[in-house]
């Protein structure tokens, strides 16, 4: 028999094996419906009460009801359990798309220096959130509904209105920590704050010294990101300006187009200032130069997994399953985040003749980050203008930090996270249509914006997004200016004319290759990439391919 | 015995290696190259930045031949590279003075 015979035949006899099979059994199933799983059954198996007959009725007395009673909140308290868990573990994955997104937008001879900061940061930054950082954020968050309470978290520093700081749950042990509703928040609030802690690798990139870089990570994650998280979502004092200000209900940012994207923007911002361009980045009269990332194909798959990351990070901030807001933040997210696209597209089309692969990106993560803030506040209507004006301002966002403030950079993070995260906090302000939100940070009634006639909650955003800018700025500037005089914080310009993957780390990302770096139209005299050199013998593993090979006269 | 070297545009290559095959050219060298010649580099924007690509890709193409037979042969990867627009590339003649198969140690023509 043929190899071909057999086939047809081994097919023949599974085709005849399978109806067998469907013959014999058919009509002997279990529950296939799944009407008869999960009953009352179920309820004595898992509670037992000891005056009843198991699988027949529960009994009409006090002690009866309230065993179902217990039985029915421990399910609501399990299923947003299993909720926040979840889309704890999908913002989690947002780190791998951020990790290609800003490797794919910088050179090849920086990829494995990006990818290294990326997985750095991840355990550095958890590592100083899990000390402190926690602490200062939550520690004084209480009460929690969605999760049961969150009881051990009960320390604020001062007590009322005016809280700075949190001060329970240091190492996950202080002030009683160790609680499954304690430590389900942190693995939920820790993602949140790793998403600060990579948004600044995008303005750093290519340029910044491993030593300087870990004394961001932790700062991040003890310091700069944890003690504004406080004051917004911690019970701090911009929580509480609708009480003591009445000003609409505090300070309102849902999940963070502020605290999260806009701490890391203007912290990305603040350091790209200390650092200094890239050398090359900009000529003596100003203009930039470009420096193409090394992979758009990075850049699109990041973007993608960041949006699927992003289903978590909105939808994820209710706390809970039960509250069924959730489909309304998940497809505002969407919304938001294609027209930001759309308008990206559109934008870079109509001013420089094609639409630009990575601004389109930088688009989508704009029109995502914008509504962050206001995405369950809103109705989809005002989702799609949003991520319109969000898309207009990260395309004039990085024209302007490039050609006006020649601020470098590399990968647009200061004007998705910062720009696009403050006009996200006011959004809230302008776009909140009061149906949602009711007793939102202890102030009755539901959250409304200047369109639904309440100007305060506008207030209330404005002090949120300067605040959140000054501290965030502020402090990062502080702290770097100050380890700046103890510590290089940034490599030699040798060092970044051979690409940090070798100066830094021993070894490429890409060994197998000639790396040659494109140059920017750097004929400009003087600090140009054109007068650098362009590679260091010790990446020319495959000498001879880059020599000027049209030999017209003109010599090369 | 010639070196025949021709610089053209690589989607060009399998026009080229063709019209040489059908030539009875026995073997050829390829390599990719960058480099620019009368037409220069061009400019693109990224990211509303301008940047120029100095040295645009190109094939290095490589054959040996008879001197009898090296200027046909550049006729015609000639023929089967243009395009008459700018950056079509070059081909040139250059003299060799040995040739050695590595597997027998033939010399001159019988390494061909």
């Amino acid at each position: 028999m043929s190899r071909g015979q057999k086939l047809v035949v081994l097919t023949v006899l599974t085709f005849i094996a399978l109806c067998i099979v469907g013959a014999q059994f058919s009509g002997h199933n279990g529950d296939a419906a799944g009407t008869q799983t999960g009953t009352i059954s179920d309820y004595q198996t898992a509670t037992n009460p000891p005056d009843v007959q198991p699988g027949t009725d529960v009994p009409l007395s006090q002690a009866g009801i309230n065993q179902l009673a217990n039985e029915a909140g421990h399910l609501r308290i399990s299923v947003n359990f299993t909720w926040l868990l979840m889309t704890g573990y999908l913002v989690l994955f947002m780190q791998v798309g951020f990790a290609l997104l800003v490797t794919g937008l910088t050179r090849a001879k920086n990829a494995g220096h990006m990818m290294m900061m990326n997985i750095a940061s991840f355990a550095i930054a958890l590592i100083a959130y899990f000390a402190v950082g926690f602490a200062f954020h939550f520690g004084g968050v209480a009460p929690v509904a969605n999760l049961g309470g969150l009881g051990p978290l009960s320390g604020i520093f001062p007590h009322g209105n005016a809280g700075l700081i949190g001060t329970h749950g240091f190492f996950l042990q202080s002030g009683h920590g160790y609680d499954v509703g304690v430590l389900a928040m942190f693995l939920f609030q820790v993602v949140f704050m790793e998403t600060a802690g990579y948004i600044i690798i995008g303005a750093i990139a290519e340029r910044i010294s491993f030593a300087g870089f870990i004394l961001a990570e932790v700062a991040m994650g003890a310091v700069i990101y944890p003690i504004y998280g406080n004051w917004v979502w911690g019970g701090g004092f911009l929580a509480h300006i609708g009480q003591s200000m009445h000003l609409g209900h505090g300070a309102v940012d849902f999940a963070g187009s502020g605290v999260v994207h806009g701490t890391g923007g203007w912290a990305a911002l603040a350091l790209a200032v200390i650092l200094g361009p890239r050398v090359g980045k900009f000529n003596k009269d100003g203009t930039p130069n470009a420096f193409p990332g090394h992979n758009l194909g990075y850049v699109v798959v990041g973007t993608l997994v960041l949006v699927f990351g992003w289903m978590g990070f909105n939808p994820g901030s209710t706390f809970g399953a039960t509250d069924l807001r959730i489909s309304v933040v998940a497809v505002n997210t969407l919304l938001s985040g294609c027209f930001g696209t759309v308008t990206a597209m559109a934008w870079t089309n109509a001013k420089w003749g094609k639409p630009d692969i990575s601004m389109t990106c930088n688009g989508m993560l704009a029109g995502l980050v914008a509504v962050t803030a206001p995405c369950a506040f809103i109705a989809p209507w005002a989702a799609c203008i949003i991520g319109i004006v969000a898309g207009f301002l990260v395309c004039y966002g990085v024209w302007f930090f490039d050609h006006v403030a020649h601020v470098d950079d590399p990968c647009g993070a200061i004007s998705v996270h910062g720009v696009c995260g403050m006009w996200g906090v006011l959004s809230v302000g302008i776009f909140a249509d009061g149906t949602y939100g009711d007793k939102w940070n202890g102030v009755n009634g539901t959250v409304k914006g200047l369109l639904y006639g309440d100007v305060g909650q506008l207030g209330a955003q404005v002090v949120h997004a300067v605040v959140g800018m000054a501290w965030a700025f502020g402090i990062t500037y502080l702290i770097f200016k100050v380890a700046g005089r103890f510590m290089q914080l940034r490599v030699s310009e040798s060092a970044e004319l051979e690409g940090l993957d070798f100066s830094e780390f021993g070894s490429v990302c890409y060994p197998d290759f000639v790396v040659v770096t494109t140059s920017g139209s750097g004929h400009a005299p003087g600090h140009s990439v054109a007068d650098a050199r362009p590679i260091e013998p010790a990446l020319m593993t495959r000498p001879g391919t880059v020599a000027g090979t049209e030999p017209d006269g003109s010599a090369v | 015995m010639r070196l025949v070297t021709a610089v053209v545009k690589p989607f060009k290559l399998d026009a080229v290696k063709e019209a040489l095959q059908a030539y009875d050219v026995h073997g050829m060298t390829v390599s990719e190259v960058r480099g620019f010649g009368r037409q220069r580099g061009h400019t693109e924007v990224y990211r509303g930045a301008e940047y120029t690509v100095d040295f645009v890709p190109k094939v290095r193409i490589e054959v040996v031949t008879e001197d009898a037979d090296a200027e046909s042969v550049a006729e015609v990867i000639v023929a089967a590279a243009r395009t008459d627009r700018i950056g079509d590339g070059k081909v040139w003649i250059t003299p060799v003075d040995a040739l050695i198969r590595v597997r027998t140690g033939e010399r001159g023509s019988d390494a061909l």
